[in-house]
């Protein structure tokens, strides 16, 4: 099961900054990166190459993070992509918590990150489909 | 127009001319007489049926060192009925503290408490030179509050044109006083501020196109910079009013035309200063907890009062011809209740509601601040690994709870900041929970 780190942050200058001089110090490559706020707070969540050293090395800066399971499904670069994995989910009554996505090879592939209360049943219904999910080795060494 | 003009002068100065000035001679030997009565009143109750029951009476005003303090947690372990000290059936009102940490204090009137105090507000409008032919807008909350009530019925008593708005709703405030043409109104002094940047906005010269000649200002602590703004942006007279619902509510010292100090309705309430650490009487003149008993109240009586609220009394006679003592302004508090837009809150109320949220523990910090006159609180959380889910949607559902929470409480909207760990300073012993900021 892949994991992303989700942090709580303060929305002002500097905290950002803070996170990733923390990721960068413990040799931490980002690959994704999504911001959600409302307004004085918010969540990032990142798509990293170790989250559970990411995750340790938060800890003990005294930040609050917590690693989150994810799915990562590929769908291809072109238009309707999204909207083909999308159609899968709804017509199987899946909602998405959150998701994100990213390029991984230009015109050709995309990676798209999800959240989803119901972890092997996403899962199932995904492969059943014939769409192509990412293992944690591939994750980790994008 | 009559702005700023003191109609005091001369013959009709006084609303009770021969209690208002009487000799301390004659006060004195009038309270001896009066705390003698409270005492055997006040030993109907059950509180102090017990409290005084080897004290008959005293033989001279010096001598009520010998009774014992009474204080809120008093009232709070006798709720509901401890301190009455008169059949049920003879009580026509109660009011009550608006906290809900344990039990609220709760006061009980008599037909005749309520003619006495209307009779305090009355003499105090009076002694500012309001008159029959004003027309008085009450801005303060009615109900259980007694800011409200208590003016109502002591300017119907003196013969005034009563509008008993309450509180908020600038706009309405505005129009009721143009179209009625306002002369008087009570109000909270941040909220005096605040609805001044109202005329602006709604075009109106409060100079021109309203009638207002005199303020009443009290319920919270202010400084006199704050009076003098007042009065110099409406150009009006503002006077400072002295009350707690324990003492019947606002009448119990006012200021007259002079403005210089309170005076305390001493046919009412018997005062003392105290050292609030030892409880010694001190030399007047000094600084210490203000202490009251009541003279006059039959329901309840009240025996040395601890008030919490530290002043000292003003040295000297005051112009205006009055005997009364001089209460100089309240200068802070002996506990550590805080006073939110005239609203009591004590931090216990705060952190008990906090407490029910667990995650949250000894992580968070009031914070009082002034904006645009008014103040507001906010409290800071900081969301540690126990209080993150890892979604937004769950920290602005305990961002709303503790806001439903707190305004359930304490009756005043907090605004919640969800912090990082460690926004929180930590000192080495007893950690600071309250921060006023609105002084600085």
């Amino acid at each position: 099961m892949a994991h992303h780190i989700s942090i709580f942050i303060e929305n002002r200058p500097g905290r950002l900054e803070k996170i990733t001089k923390i990721l960068q110090e413990a040799n931490i490559n980002m690959r994704a990166i999504s911001i959600a706020s409302l307004g004085e707070f918010g969540i990032v969540k990142i798509l990293v190459n170790n989250p559970e050293k990411a995750y340790n090395q938060l800890k003990s800066n005294n930040i609050t993070a917590l690693l989150k399971k994810i799915i990562i499904v590929l769908v291809q670069d072109k238009p309707g992509g999204f909207y083909n994995l999308l159609q899968i989910l709804s017509e199987n009554k899946i909602n998405i918590e959150d998701s994100y996505g990213f390029i991984l090879q230009d015109k050709k592939e995309a990676a798209i990150v999800i959240e989803v209360e119901k972890y092997p049943q996403t899962e199932e219904v995904l492969l059943k489909n014939g769409f192509k999910l990412l293992s944690d080795e591939e994750i980790y060494s994008l | 127009m009559l702005n700023g003009k003191i109609l005091t002068k001369g013959k009709n100065m006084y609303w009770e001319e021969s209690i208002e000035t009487i000799s301390r001679k004659k006060l004195e030997e009038y309270q001896l007489e009066r705390i003698n009565f409270t005492i055997k009143q006040a030993k109907k109750s059950e509180f102090y049926k017990e409290k005084l029951k080897n004290i008959k009476e005293i033989n001279s005003l010096d001598d009520i060192k010998k009774l014992p303090f009474t204080t809120k947690q008093d009232l709070r372990n006798f709720f509901p009925y401890g301190f009455l000290s008169v059949d049920l059936k003879d009580v026509v009102r109660l009011h009550s503290s608006s906290g809900t940490t344990g039990n609220p204090t709760v006061i009980f009137h008599t037909k005749n408490d309520l003619e006495e105090w209307a009779n305090l507000i009355a003499r105090s409008m009076y002694m500012t030179g309001v008159r029959k032919n004003d027309v008085f807008q009450n801005m303060m909350g009615y109900g259980l509050f007694t800011g409200g009530l208590g003016f109502h019925y002591g300017a119907e008593k003196l013969g005034v044109m009563v509008i008993p708005i309450g509180p908020g709703n600038s706009k309405r405030q505005i129009w009721f006083m143009q179209k009625f043409q306002t002369t008087v109104i009570h109000i909270l002094p941040s909220y005096a501020l605040h609805l001044y940047s109202y005329f602006n906005e709604l075009n109106i010269d409060p100079e021109k196109e309203l009638n207002l000649r005199i303020a009443f200002i009290g319920a919270e602590p202010h400084s006199e910079e704050i009076r003098k703004k007042i009065e110099d942006l409406y150009n009006i007279k503002v006077y400072n009013s002295y009350g707690l619902s324990e003492m019947n509510g606002p009448g119990v010292a006012f200021e007259c035309e002079y403005q210089n100090g309170l005076h305390i309705w001493e046919d009412n309430y018997y005062v003392e200063i105290i050292n609030p650490e030892t409880g010694e009487v001190l030399p007047e003149g000094e600084e210490g907890e203000l202490v009251l008993t009541t003279l006059k109240r039959e329901a309840m009586p009240l025996i040395r009062y601890r008030t919490g609220d530290l002043t000292r009394i003003l040295n000297g006679e005051c112009k205006c011809g009055r005997t009364h003592k001089r209460l100089a302004r309240i200068k802070g508090r002996s506990d550590d209740m805080m006073i939110i837009n005239g609203v009591n809150i004590f931090p216990i109320q705060i952190e008990k509601t906090l407490m029910k949220i667990p995650e949250i523990g000894n992580n968070y910090l009031i914070e009082i601040h002034k904006e645009d006159y008014m103040d507001r609180l906010y409290i800071k959380v900081e969301v540690n690994e126990k209080l993150f889910t890892g979604t937004l949607e769950k920290l602005d559902t305990l961002r709303k709870k503790i806001t439903d929470e707190l305004r359930e409480e304490i009756g005043v909207t907090a605004r919640i900041k969800l912090v990082e760990p460690g926004s929180i300073p930590v000192g080495p012993g007893k950690a600071q929970r309250v921060i006023d900021l609105r002084n600085k």
